[in-house]
């Protein structure tokens, strides 16, 4: 396969779990504050700069934030490059850069989507409709994961798409565990250990789709301990840090079919890691937690560099 | 407005007598092959037409078959104009279109070669030495090149007409890279999933076959010495606005689809960039114009081009196709000669009718050119998409003046037809919400390979939309029709 093609697939991958995460993180940071157990978490700005923090917005971080412009920008502002708008863009050019190669199925349904965020209307989206526009952004990259895996060969292209799609969800459910593990040291609210039993936890867990999976598992309200155990480590939990190593790992393979990896080779890399993570313990983990999610994002992306190196600019 | 019809979709359909109708004939009865389509339709009301219509048109714009429109700095996508009533020709008609069109496919071919070797054609002064010297599509740098199984023009396009004597004319030959063919597939698909009843109805040749086809044209044409060739489309990328067309084809032909910043040329081999290294291509299907292929031969200033093409090219590791140079043999001054050079190539009278053509730079026929502007079609000679075109008897005593100006400065750049009449179609107008008659054409698509050849038994049926227009291009407002042609009974 074409390398130019590759990345783009790659890419397209990265591109539309970034959207989904963006608006989840969107959605639910928003509507659990409403009704959350204390003042701060509660707060529009401690809500408005968590969601900044989270899609790296950096310029205002002691300014007084409006909710209709964050809404706006992290939405549909197309000069904004974190907007779940710029993501959906560039998730259909990069389709449409490697539209031969990908099912018609998919390809009417990605477009489909792009047209759909492309004619919200924002004033909708900041007044009334931010529970609709992320919804419907979760329910469409849903029905293009499903096309992916229904309508398209599983060689190297799906591999490449599901490279891209795992790696994004790695790197951007460590960026909501940071986000919220910030949030819940401001938020040291009603309860005997402020930290560990934090709301925010709660939050993070549905920022994820978790939640409900993580209750079944461990029948208890979620502590930090609980939480980035579940996470992080569970390879069950269809987004965890581990979960999506496996996937890696899986699909570079496909890719790379060396018996033996060059110990420079992404592959190698990944399998280091995924290795490693394999045996963690939370722990360990808990020793430093800040240290191990720099550390985690820090390996997540000097795979994808070594990826882009490998396999993307001959 | 045509009488005796129950039919509410044709209560307000206006017939005008001087225009060829293909669907109702001079006493205004439904001609034989569109009885059982238009007794079908007559169930549907204009509101279930207008429904099926928007539903056609959405299925269009999901699947991305749309172009770019640039206004107010924000780039907006439309959809090609398509209608729901499918233009139908039978089986004896086809025979002829595809006989003739494959003849003069081939007698181009034939002419190709001689122009870029001995020039017996020129020599033997059937064909003007100066039509070929002056023109821009010739290239110097083919001369003596031999392409793999003597082909240039591997895809051919021809458009033809039906004038108002009901035979068929030759309109143009497209031999550099026509296109339009994705839409004959898209058109039909559109209407199946539309009126998929009346497909019951009628026994039709399919147009799928055209990716298989052209698939074996590709390879059969591969380098000296390839056992199994890499084969690749090659697209100036996604902002062209034929770009669909070019992904749909490598879709369909399971082929790569290539930039030129894809491939790079070592030691006069063509290679792709790929995630596994350099892969040698054998077979490029280009969708690039000459003088954009390689910027080290032609247009310096190329960026889409791959620098060293048409060395390795020159040196038989490549094949292009269509080859280089063919733009010599589509002009508009060439065609004029066509009926000689089927005659002197084949030794076979043409088939297919060419339009008569006053040639400016003949002296005669400028003095009558001139004279009769407000009679005349005038069309620059290397022009493609409609541009430039003057139609006579559409111009102001003022235009009239300055077309003769721009003609008298460069006599050789104009050719004028008499104003051929189109045939019409019945073809639903959104606007007013029923039908009504347009001009349309055909553009048929023909393959030449090596001991091998095929012409697509269907066509991109064009329509111009504007009332009284005549100009079918996509690019001027023009819209497309399915195209049936019926299996012999």
């Amino acid at each position: 396969m074409l390398a130019r093609v590759a990345n783009n697939l790659y890419w397209m991958g990265r591109y539309i779990e970034r959207a989904e995460h963006t608006a989840r993180f969107l959605k639910v940071n928003y509507f659990s504050s409403l009704d959350a157990p204390n003042k701060l978490s509660q707060s529009r700005q401690f809500v408005l700069q968590s969601i900044y923090q989270m899609v790296g917005e950096t310029m205002f971080i002691n300014d007084t934030l409006e909710e209709e412009t964050v809404l706006f920008n992290v939405g549909l502002n197309s000069e904004k490059t974190y907007s779940i708008l710029n993501s959906v863009k560039n998730a259909r050019e990069n389709a449409n850069s490697s539209r031969d190669l990908i099912s018609t199925e998919f390809y009417e349904s990605i477009n489909k989507f792009y047209h759909h965020v492309m004619n919200y209307p924002s004033d909708v989206l900041v007044k009334s409709g931010l529970y609709d526009f992320t919804s419907t952004i979760t329910e469409h990259t849903a029905i293009l994961r499903g096309k992916i895996r229904g309508t398209l060969l599983h060689d190297e292209i799906y591999a490449l798409i599901m490279l891209g799609i795992n790696i994004e969800r790695a790197t951007q459910i460590i960026r909501i565990i940071k986000t919220k593990f910030d949030d819940a040291h401001k938020a040291i609210g009603g309860y005997a250990n402020p930290v560990k039993n934090s709301y925010e936890w709660t939050t993070l867990l549905k920022c994820a789709e978790s939640y409900d999976m993580m209750r079944r598992l461990y029948k208890k309200s979620p502590t930090q301990l609980s939480t980035l155990e579940f996470l992080i480590l569970n390879p069950s939990c269809p987004r965890s840090v581990m979960n999506s190593l496996n996937q890696i790992y899986t699909n570079i393979c496909t890719i790379d079919n060396a018996k033996i990896f060059d110990k420079d080779s992404p592959a190698f890399l990944i399998g280091k890691m995924r290795a490693e993570y394999e045996f963690k313990t939370i722990e360990e983990i808990q020793i430093n937690v800040q240290n191990f999610i720099e550390k985690t994002s820090q390996l997540l992306f000097s795979i994808g560099f070594k990826l882009e190196n490998e396999y993307f600019y001959v | 407005m045509i009488k005796n019809t129950a039919n509410p979709i044709f209560s307000s359909y206006e017939k005008k007598d001087a225009l060829y109708d293909e669907i109702f004939d001079e006493n205004d009865e439904v001609r034989d092959v569109y009885k059982k389509l238009f007794e079908l339709y007559s169930g549907l009301s204009s509101n279930d037409f207008g429904t099926l219509n928007e539903k056609a048109k959405a299925t269009f714009f999901n699947q991305g078959i749309t172009f770019q429109v640039y206004s107010d700095a924000k780039a907006q996508e439309k959809i090609f104009p398509f209608d729901l009533f499918p233009r139908i020709i039978d089986a004896t008609e086809w025979e002829t279109i595809e006989k003739g069109v494959l003849q003069r496919s081939k007698a181009l071919n034939l002419f190709l070669h001689d122009v870029y070797h001995d020039k017996k054609i020129i020599k033997e002064g059937i064909v003007p030495l100066d039509l070929i010297s002056s023109s821009s599509n010739y290239l110097q740098s083919m001369m003596g090149i031999d392409p793999p199984g003597g082909i240039y023009n591997h895809i051919s396009g021809t458009d033809l007409i039906k004038h108002s004597d009901g035979h068929y004319y030759v309109l143009e030959d497209n031999i550099r890279c026509p296109s339009g063919v994705s839409y004959v597939m898209c058109n039909r698909n559109a209407l199946k999933k539309a009126l998929f009843g009346v497909f019951n109805h009628y026994d039709i040749h399919t147009v799928t076959d055209y990716a298989e086809n052209l698939l074996e044209i590709l390879e059969s044409v591969k380098p000296n010495g390839v056992d199994i060739p890499t084969v690749v489309v090659i697209t100036p990328g996604i902002y062209n606005s034929a770009y669909y067309e070019h992904s749909y084809l490598a879709k369909t032909i399971g082929i790569e689809l290539v930039e030129g910043r894809d491939l790079f040329v070592e030691n006069d081999f063509v290679y792709m960039k790929t995630i596994s290294g350099p892969k040698r291509v054998d077979v490029i299907y280009r969708r690039i114009d000459d003088t954009f292929l390689d910027p080290l031969e032609f247009r310096s200033d190329s960026a889409i081009g791959v620098p060293g093409l048409f060395a390795a090219y020159k040196k038989g590791n490549v094949t292009i196709v269509n080859a280089p140079g063919t733009g010599v043999a589509d002009d508009k001054a060439i065609y004029t000669y066509m009926p000689d050079i089927i005659k002197y190539y084949l030794d076979e009278e043409p088939i297919l009718k060419n339009v008569h053509t006053y040639h400016c730079s003949r002296e005669d026929d400028l003095k009558y050119v001139l004279e009769n502007i407000d009679k005349l079609v005038i069309k620059p000679v290397d022009e493609a998409g409609g541009y430039g075109i003057s139609i006579g008897n559409k111009l102001t005593k003022e235009e009239i003046k300055q077309v003769q100006e721009v003609i008298k400065k460069e006599p050789r750049k104009y050719i004028a037809q008499p104003i051929m009449s189109l045939s019409v179609h019945a073809t639903f107008i959104e606007d007013e919400n029923s039908f009504e008659q347009r001009h349309v054409d055909l553009r048929t698509f023909t393959l030449l390979g090596n001991q091998k050849d095929f012409v697509l038994k269907g066509g991109l049926t064009r329509v111009a939309l504007k009332k009284g227009n005549l100009i079918v291009n996509s690019s001027q407002g023009g819209g497309s029709k399915d195209t049936w042609i019926l299996k012999n009974k």
